[in-house]
């Protein structure tokens, strides 16, 4: 559904990815593991439109997207949840997810079933519901990555890209992050997922690619990642 | 007690038009960080364009075609002079560019319409009448009402239709709306169409009551620029209180002090507003997180 081919990508002179190969297929949830600065958020950014790659092709739903502005990328149906959510605070919750939908809309006219749509993120995310006129500067930092998903997830995308989904939140909430992931599973979307809890992101996962200094170090069925020593060693070491 | 009420009712008029072209650099710096310093000529080509209209048609039909006009004109410098700016990541190229363009806009009307102030025909009786003591001109009211109404019609439409959400999201950030799917280099030139428009229908606003000529824009748009500094560059409130703090000053001073002094006021407190609340006096200040 999605594929990173050779890509190459980094901010001004700095280069940070250096040719990485990634495959995300249909209804498959892959993630990215790797410490801090290996470069998992800009091979999101760079998938994104965010960032130009410097080299390489993307590759969504075998229509390519190498270089494309964001706001044709998302159209094209990838959403991207990014690193710090990212919400609109002076929105409301409902106008922050109607935004979401945003790219359904061609003169003025949605795609599918928005309203339905808004409904079954509710569903997902009770306290949205209740919050839903709410400014979304208001809300509290779980609440506001409820929403931020929520935002991505009203796109219908084809590929979903969660970047940090548990950054800054409390263990429960943390859990909860996790469990909105297994349903999104269970449903079929199809996810790339930066974590910094690469445990609990192999758990889910079904596929994984480990990411060190800009390059893919090693990759297979998370099953494998988690049970291979070195993996065990230098990404799932606070794991118990 | 009775010139002063005048005074009061000129004060509140000419400060709803620097509050009007106020709120138009509002709108780029919301969407792009950046001001357009030909606002003032935008206003002054909206009430030329209009003088020349208004010999040929109806007053209110001519209105729209120049907003229309407004419109294309503002969409014309943000692609001229401020998208090649923000593509070369340069910090302060906008500033000489519009400056540049505002000064080309300034010659082309001399050249079209000469030097003269002309004078620009009323849509409403020039008899004055009084509300509630105040002796006012009924173009006075047009320009008041007509000033507020614009401010609320770009209100309504953003916080009502989701294209105006969709701009509200541009304005808060840019990469997560683009991330919406909104084309937010489009919403750009959008804001500049919207606040060239806005400054266009300033000017055939003000025209009746200052006279229309190629220099009109130059001390307007100015004292607008000083009114969104006092006001705040992003609060709405801020530039109707500014405008109307610095609109009263004028006609107030130039009444019990001198004509000569009539600038001074505002300017000091332009000034201190500086020193004390750089933001304004509405503005937010807005922390910049690393």
């Amino acid at each position: 559904m999605l594929a990173i081919k050779e890509l190459y990508a980094g901010y001004g002179m700095v280069q940070v990815l250096h040719g990485i190969s990634i495959e995300v297929p249909q209804g498959k949830v892959v993630t990215l593991i790797g410490s801090n600065g290996a470069g998992k958020t800009t091979t999101m950014r760079a998938v994104s439109g965010m960032i130009k790659p410097s080299a390489g092709r993307i590759v969504l739903a075998g229509r390519d997207i190498t270089g494309k502005p964001s706001h044709k990328i998302a159209k094209a149906g990838l959403a991207h949840s990014p690193e710090g959510r990212r919400v609109f605070p002076t929105l409301s919750v409902t106008d922050n997810l109607r935004l979401g939908a945003y790219p359904r809309l061609t003169l003025g006219r949605p795609r599918g079933d928005v309203d339905g749509d808004l409904d079954k993120v509710f569903d997902l995310f009770p306290r949205l519901r209740e919050r839903r006129d709410q400014l979304a500067g208001t809300l509290s930092g779980g609440e506001q990555q409820m929403l931020a998903m929520g935002r991505a997830i009203m796109l219908n995308p084809e590929v979903l890209l969660l970047d940090e989904p548990s950054m800054g939140l409390a263990p429960l909430l943390v859990e909860e992050v996790f469990r909105i992931i297994r349903a999104l599973k269970e449903r079929g979307v199809t996810m790339l997922l930066v974590e910094q809890f690469a445990a609990a992101a192999l758990n889910v996962a079904d596929y994984g690619y480990v990411l060190e200094n800009g390059s893919i170090r090693c990759h297979g069925p998370a099953e494998k990642l988690k049970n291979d020593p070195a993996v065990r060693a230098a990404y799932l070491g606070q794991a118990h | 007690m009775d010139v002063l009420s005048q005074l009061l009712g000129s004060g509140v008029a000419v400060g709803m038009i620097y509050a009007v072209i106020a709120f138009g650099y509002q709108l780029t710096f919301a969407t792009s960080r950046t001001l357009n310093f030909g606002q003032g000529e935008a206003l002054m080509l909206g009430a030329l364009v209009g003088l020349s209209l208004v010999g040929h048609m109806n007053y209110w039909l001519m209105l729209p075609i120049v907003m229309l006009f407004g419109a294309v004109q503002g969409a014309v410098v943000e692609r001229v002079a401020v998208r090649p700016a923000i593509k070369s990541k340069s910090e302060f190229g906008w500033i000489m560019a519009t400056i540049a363009l505002g000064i080309i806009f300034k010659n082309v009307a001399e050249n079209i319409w000469g030097h003269d102030q002309l004078p620009f025909p009323s849509p409403v009786s020039q008899t004055p009448f009084t509300v509630l003591g105040v002796h006012m001109v009924p173009m006075q009211v047009m320009v008041i009402g007509g000033a507020l109404l614009m401010m609320l019609a770009v209100e309504l439409f953003n916080r009502r239709s989701i294209y105006g959400k969709a701009f509200v999201a541009t304005a808060s950030d840019l990469d997560a709306a683009g991330l919406m799917g909104i084309n937010t280099n489009l919403v750009i030139t959008f804001s500049y169409a919207l606040s060239s428009m806005t400054a266009a229908f300033a000017g055939v606003l003000v025209a009746p009551i200052t006279l229309a000529g190629a220099e009109m824009g130059a001390v307007l748009g100015l004292k607008a620029f000083a009114v969104a500094i006092i006001g705040g560059l992003n609060s709405g409130v801020g530039v109707i209180v500014g405008g109307l703090i610095l609109g009263i000053a004028e006609t107030t001073t130039a009444y019990y002090i001198s004509t000569g002094y009539k600038d001074v006021p505002g300017l000091v407190l332009l000034l201190l507003v500086l020193a004390v609340k750089p933001a304004g006096l509405f503005g937010k200040t807005v922390i910049k997180k690393v």
